[in-house]
Parts: structure tokens; sequence; C-alpha cells
């Protein structure tokens, strides 16, 4: 018998906004625990909850990239649980009216592109962050209250490379829209797995599982893997599959069971009395969505439709700060390839070597175009170029155009002199002027290493091709 | 209407994890029995099955966002005044996971 995996996702990204879901205590990650609190955060009597405009914004511009269709009336809902994570004793999240509803994702599998459907979108608050010690649990409320969007997917993945590529696709698109900076690790982006397996071909579905602890994309690839053996050996054995939730121990590469079903809390949401309904005008939605950034998929349309390779646009749209600090090169109007091979090649090379990210590189955008178009216009060649980004990687203030001038002293800047040249040269190869000709585009190189040898490269070689041209087709 | 006695009243604290002094429990049970008496009065009114419930006193919209700049933040000292046990500027409890 043949089996198959049904899959259903629930994502948690954290949004990158200045201050709370409901308060305006900042949200900040990396500080000291506990100094990022208000007394709404901690819960004291009286205080009230006010929506932040920012994740709104944020949560349209995913719907809209997801293609969900939005709801203009905002309401939130009471989730009731008491937990040291939430001192409120209840969590406000959108359980009866998401914010999105009915979208959909296209990924790429290894048998082409794929749409999963998307059930809703809701926004809702994080809780504290609790570490686990060996005796105790310390608890850092500065996390508690931070806009959160969850998104459901319906049971549309049939495998853990498929999951693995949603969670990617989503990854993507909050990283370039700069919701979130999406990273699992981080725990900025949470996943919940509910998976179940079934004959293949069955239109029931079997019973459902939840897997929860994943902390990297890989590892959802690896519980689903194991979590559809284990269950598959199950069935095969006629033994029942128990509904109830799992966790992935990393250390042993496997599911472990954490609490059944019948553990199961009633969470007796109702809507929350503190936020009356609140309406978002049309153009309020408009506004959010025409300002969102570009994803990565256009980028990559764009990029290619530029002249770059997939190689080198994948490689630019691999990091979204990457790709804003290409397209902040390309803004000032040079070439998309020539900053390609900047950003990919020695930009990338200095990143590496001092293990920074791009967003800790020492040169604006614009000086690295401004480099470009010195090549461009023939003042410099590649390997200055190359000279004077080494000289401003350890002196970035230094002038560009002061760097550029010293390769421009005793450079042949007379027309008629370089004429001369041009002639000497094509004089002394006849045979290589019969072969251009004919035809033989090698023979122009040749010419031009020529002049380049006799001038001892102090010529711009744009003048120079531009010169031997002219002499070629008067000749 | 179910009866609210002290002892599901001390059985649904005690499931909060918390408890209450006899007189406490004895002053909700009071509270409750006002509201059960209230509840009793209106559900005599004719014509309740027309009405839909409600979760706000009035049908209203509002359009208020708040702009998302830090303002209100309670410094370390007053954010963990109350806690018992401080370690590391983290609130230290009985482990909550096994």
């Amino acid at each position: 018998m043949e089996f198959e995996e049904v899959i259903g996702l629930e994502i948690h990204i954290e949004m990158k906004t200045k201050t709370k879901m409901f308060s305006s205590s900042p949200a900040r990650y990396g500080d000291m625990p506990n100094t990022n609190t208000s007394v709404y955060d901690l819960a004291f009597p009286g205080t009230m909850p006010t929506v932040n405009k920012e994740a709104v914004v944020k949560g349209i511009q995913v719907c809209n990239a997801l293609h969900m269709s939005i709801d203009p009336l905002l309401r939130f809902d009471r989730k009731n649980y008491f937990y040291s994570d939430l001192p409120k004793g209840y969590q406000i999240t959108q359980y009866f009216y998401p914010l999105g509803k009915d979208g959909y994702l296209e990924i790429n599998t290894s048998t082409g592109k794929k749409r999963i459907n998307i059930e809703r979108l809701h926004m809702e608050e994080d809780t504290a962050k609790q570490l686990h010690a060996y005796d105790c649990t310390l608890i850092d409320y500065n996390r508690c209250g931070t806009p959160l969007i969850e998104i459901v997917s319906k049971p549309d993945l049939r495998s853990g490379d498929q999951a693995m590529s949603y969670i990617e696709t989503i990854r993507s698109i909050v990283s370039f829209l700069d919701v979130s900076d999406g990273k699992m690790e981080e725990g900025s982006l949470r996943c919940d797995i509910n998976v179940s397996v079934r004959e293949k071909g069955s239109p029931a579905f079997g019973t459902k599982v939840e897997i929860k602890n994943l902390n990297s994309i890989a590892n959802v690839g690896k519980a689903l893997d194991y979590e559809f053996k284990r269950q598959v050996e199950l069935l095969e054995k006629g033994e029942p599959i128990l509904q109830e939730t799992r966790r992935f121990d990393e250390a042993k590469r496997e599911t472990i069971p954490m609490r059944s079903k019948t553990d199961s809390v009633d969470y007796k949401y109702y809507p929350e009395p503190n936020i009356v309904p609140i309406r978002l005008s049309q153009d309020f939605i408009k506004e959010a969505i025409d300002s969102s950034n570009e994803l990565a998929s256009s980028k990559y349309e764009r990029y290619t439709a530029n002249g770059l390779s997939d190689y080198d646009a994948s490689v630019i749209l691999s990091d979204p700060e990457t790709s804003r600090y290409y397209d902040k090169i390309v803004s000032y109007g040079v070439s998309y390839k020539l900053a390609a091979n900047w950003v990919n090649g020695d930009i990338q090379s200095v990143l590496n070597k001092d293990n920074l990210s791009i967003s800790e590189f020492k040169l604006t955008p614009k000086q690295i175009a401004d480099i470009i178009k010195l090549i461009d216009c023939g003042k410099i060649n590649n390997k200055q170029a190359r000279e004077i980004f080494a000289t401003l990687i350890d002196n970035p203030s230094l002038s560009i155009d002061t760097l550029a001038a010293k390769y421009n002293e005793g450079m042949i800047s007379s027309n008629d002199e370089l004429t001369k040249i041009v002639n000497e040269v094509l004089d002394e190869n006849s045979q290589s002027i019969a072969d251009y000709k004919s035809g033989h585009d090698n023979a122009l190189r040749y010419l031009m290493g020529q002049v380049m040898k006799k001038t001892q490269g102090k010529v711009n070689p744009k003048d120079a091709n531009e010169v031997l041209l002219n002499e070629l087709n008067r000749r | 209407m179910k009866e609210v006695s002290i002892k599901l009243l001390k059985e649904t604290a005690n499931s909060l994890m918390f408890d209450m002094s006899e007189e406490e429990y004895a002053l909700l049970k009071g509270e409750f029995d006002t509201i059960q008496k209230q509840m009793s009065l209106i559900s005599n009114l004719k014509g309740l099955d027309e009405v839909s419930p409600m979760t706000f006193p009035y049908d209203v919209e509002f359009t208020y966002l708040r702009e998302d700049t830090p303002k209100e933040v309670e410094s370390p000292e007053d954010a963990l005044k109350n806690a018992k046990d401080v370690i590391e500027n983290q609130i230290r409890i009985p482990k909550v996971i096994k």
C-alpha cells in the first residue's frame, strides 16, 4: 500500500515594529531582560490596549503578498489561559475575524510550481520569553506583547521538502517586505506542523498529529520525514495513531510525545471587550499596499530582464539586505551586470574575509556606483578600480576622484598623439588588419593589446578602442 | 442557570491555581447571587429571542490606531518590584515544564 503525508503549517512571525502590538513600550530583540516593559505588558489593573498602526500596515502588506481578502473591520478576541508567559491571563488575538483569509502562495517543488492555499492570517501578541534552567524558570517580559502574525495554511503540502519550500517562501516574503527579519534561529519565525498520513488517493484525512519546537527549516524537513516513517509503520502494523502534540528532539532526530488530545486546553475565546472594532478605510488599506517593498520574485524578473544571469540574480536575492544594497547601486544609473559583478565578487570577498554582513560593509552604494562609472567611462581600468576599492576599504572617507586622478597622471590625453600611435601599430601589423577585415574579432583584440603595450597602459582603453576602430575602417 | 456555590468557586479558583479567604469566597458568592437574580429578571422580558447578543453596549466602530512611537517604559526596578525572586534582571519561578 502506498501512503502520502498531509501537512498543514501554522507560522508565527514577529513583526519588525518599534513598539508592541497593544502598548507603546519598545519591541526590541537582545536588550537586557525586563527593560522594555510597560504597565500594560505587565497587566497592571486598569491599563488598556491600543492597536499599533504600523503592525496593521505590515499585516495588510503580507495579506496582499499572499493574495488574501482583507477584512476592513479590525476585531480582536481573548484567548484565555493561565501561564507565567502572559501576566494578563489571556492573549489578545483574532480568533473569529482574521485580518486576511482565503489566500494562496506558489512554491517551487521538485516537479515544478505548486499552489498552496492559505486559510487565514491573524494578528496577535507574543508571550514573554521563558528560559527553563535545571531547577527553575527565568522570565523576561521584554518579548511580551511583541506584534505577531500567524499564517495558517490549508493541508495542501505533501512532503517535508514541500513544507521547507513553503516556509522558505514565506520567510522570503516577510523579509523582503521588511515586515520581519524571519530568523528561525532567533525565534522571529516559528513554525508548528499538523501532519497526518493516509493511503494515497484517499479523500479522507488520517489522525492529525501536531509537532512543535522546530527552530530551523532543516529541522522541519527532518521532523516530517521521521513522522511520516513513524505513522506509516504504525498503520502497516494495524496500530492506531494517537491524536497528540509531539516535539522534535534535535539530538535524537525524532519526534517525542508532549501531550495527548485529552490534555488540550479550552481557551474559551470571546470578543476582546477592551478594543472596540476598528474600521480601516479603503484609502488606508490601499496606502499600506502601495507602500509595500518589492518582493524577491518581482526583483528576480527585473534583474534577469536587465541582463543578470539566474545565478547572479539568485545570489543577490539570497539576502534582502544585499538586494537592497544592490538596488541602491543601480539606482545611481550604473549597469545591472557591472553592479552585480561588484556585489557578488569583490564586495562579497571582503564580507567573507571579515565575516561581515552587508549592513556592516563600510562603503556606501554610491561609492561603488562612482567606481563603476569611472570604469564605464574609461577613466580607470578594472585593475585600477580594485586598487581604489581596496584603498577605500581601509579609508572609506577618501575621495574617489582624488584616488582616480593619480591613474590619469602621464596619461595620453591628446587625440592626435593617440591616432599617431594607433597608426604605427597598424603599420606594423598588416596581417591583423586583413584578419579583422575578414571578420576575425580576435584580430581587433590583438591590435588593442599592441596599442596598450606601446603606450605602456597610459591610455584610456575606451578612447583607444574608438580611435583603433576609426583608423581600421579608414584603411 | 447553573447554581454558583462556594464549592464551585473554590474549584474554579484552584483550577486557576489561586485561593482566597472564606470571607472573599462569601463576598464573591454574594455578587454572583446578585448577578443571577438580575439575569433571572431579564430572562422574564418578552421578545428576547429576537435580540442578537452584543459584545459592546453600543454598536460603534472606531478608526483610531496608535502611531508606532516608543513612549512608555517601566524602569527595571519598578517592573520587578513585585517579583518575589529576581536573578540577573529575570523573574525566577519554579520550573514550569517537566
